[in-house]
């Protein structure tokens, strides 16, 4: 025996077929890119007898610009997300959080999928797509027609997930925007993030609208700041008063029972991106 | 067990692996190729690095089912006609080797980024080696070395 205890490895090629393979099996592990899943496998004492493969299906690969969005395959790696001209065009939050997440030779391998599929709270992504009202499409066994349904990131995450389900593709709509993404580590950058901030805002007519801030508390799925993005809407980005912002931000800090350390981390970020803008004190 | 054909150093190999065999298993204890190190197992360290389709992985982390009809490159695979490689001769002559247990996978980590950049900064250099940790050089003397054959091989020499 080596490293890993024996099980039956599936490597499907396309969709339906890793469906069948899901359905067929009582409790298989689904694997995506497998920097999760493997390492859990090496020390858990509840192991599958089937292992589910995804890296062969190519469906669930790429990133394609549709009319309003952008849709990005479950198994595309957070390397290919980083190298999009379509992503750093549209979404740069995005690049930022997957540039700065992991290691190189992690971020070859993770899948955006996997990312989130994993559940775990300090993962850099989930925060990141509920800002930019991302929806993720989730194909199950159990659906006879086939059909993938869409759910938005908060939805998935703040509800128990289907007992058996492949997340297939992330979709993304596109619009006139800002997208910022901050991230605060405790030692070495490469580390998990202790806090993270995700900014969403649409442009209408020079004005800041649909803001949204998600914070990766990552003791948490993430948290929405709704007073603090209040404090922004309907605003030129050179109009936002860093004072009313940060006033906002103590009032979703009490609602949100936030330590001092999130706090000020969040009122330091809060400040860089009003830096961004242009805003004075 | 599963039938797999790869690339390995640049040679087409067939072979039968255990379904839930690693790469690095694979490389190791199949094949012989002892330059990819285990380690911690958990990809926190970077010593079982290899190139998978030129990008640089970690083989604790890869079935080596999922390296089937891909090419692997390990440390073994990147002296050409018994001649060291501009990033191998660069490690040994700034001394960016001490216990040595780290060089494989730093010099293939080196090798991914120099192939996708050949001009990268200093900064570009420690981002691109981030997910290879040394216990020894404190990292200046690997950082001098990548500069140096990335200019080497600028030039061409």
């Amino acid at each position: 025996m080596g490293l890993l205890k024996d099980f039956k490895y599936h490597t499907p090629v396309t969709l339906k077929e890793a469906l069948g393979l899901l359905k067929k099996f009582n409790c298989p592990l689904v694997l995506g890119g497998g920097t999760f899943s493997l390492n859990r496998l090496k020390k858990s004492t509840k192991y599958p007898t089937d292992v589910i493969g995804l890296k062969k299906v190519s469906a669930l690969r790429g990133i394609k610009d549709l009319k309003g969005s952008v849709s990005i395959g479950a198994m595309t790696t957070m390397a290919e997300i980083c190298a999009s001209g379509i992503i750093r065009k549209n979404f740069p939050s995005l690049v930022e959080a997957c540039s700065q997440s992991a290691t190189t030779p992690i971020r070859n391998m993770a899948t955006i999928g996997g990312n989130v599929a994993s559940r775990f709270f300090w993962v850099d992504l989930p925060a990141v797509l509920i800002s930019l009202g991302a929806k993720i499409s989730i194909a199950g066994p159990m659906d006879k027609r086939g059909l993938e349904k869409a759910a938005s990131v908060h939805e998935f995450l703040g509800s128990k997930p289907p007992k058996k389900f492949i997340i297939t593709k992330i979709i993304i709509p596109k619009s006139d925007c800002l997208s910022f993404y901050f991230r605060h580590t405790k030692a070495m950058p490469v580390d998990v993030p202790s806090l993270a901030l995700a900014f969403f805002a649409s442009l209408n007519k020079g004005r800041l609208t649909a803001v949204v801030l998600a914070v990766n508390t990552t003791v948490s799925f993430p948290v929405i700041l709704k007073e603090a993005a209040a404090a922004m809407e309907g605003l030129r980005p050179k109009e936002v008063s860093l004072k009313s912002v940060l006033l906002a931000l103590n009032i979703d800090a009490q609602n949100l029972r936030l330590d001092e350390y999130r706090l000020h981390c969040l009122a330091t970020d809060l400040e860089s991106l009003l830096g961004t803008f242009g805003t004075g004190a | 067990m599963k039938n797999i054909k790869l690339k390995i150093n640049n040679k087409t190999r067939e072979l039968a692996v255990r379904d839930s065999e690693l790469l690095i298993e694979m490389l190791r204890d199949r094949l012989g190729l002892l330059g990819t190190k285990y380690s911690c197992l958990e990809g926190d360290c970077g010593v079982c690095t290899v190139l998978l389709d030129g990008k640089n992985v970690l083989s604790c982390l890869i079935l080596a089912a999922d390296a089937d009809g891909h090419e692997v490159t390990t440390i073994e695979g990147i002296a050409q006609k018994g001649v060291l490689h501009p990033l191998q001769e660069s490690f040994v002559k700034n001394g960016a080797i001490q216990c040595g247990f780290c060089t494989p996978g730093m010099i293939l980590a080196a090798k991914a980024l120099l192939d996708k950049d050949p001009s990268p900064t200093d900064g570009e250099i420690a981002s691109g080696l981030d997910g290879n940790l040394c216990r020894c050089t404190g990292y200046i003397k690997i950082i001098d070395a990548v500069r140096q054959a990335s200019q080497r091989l600028k030039d061409g020499k």
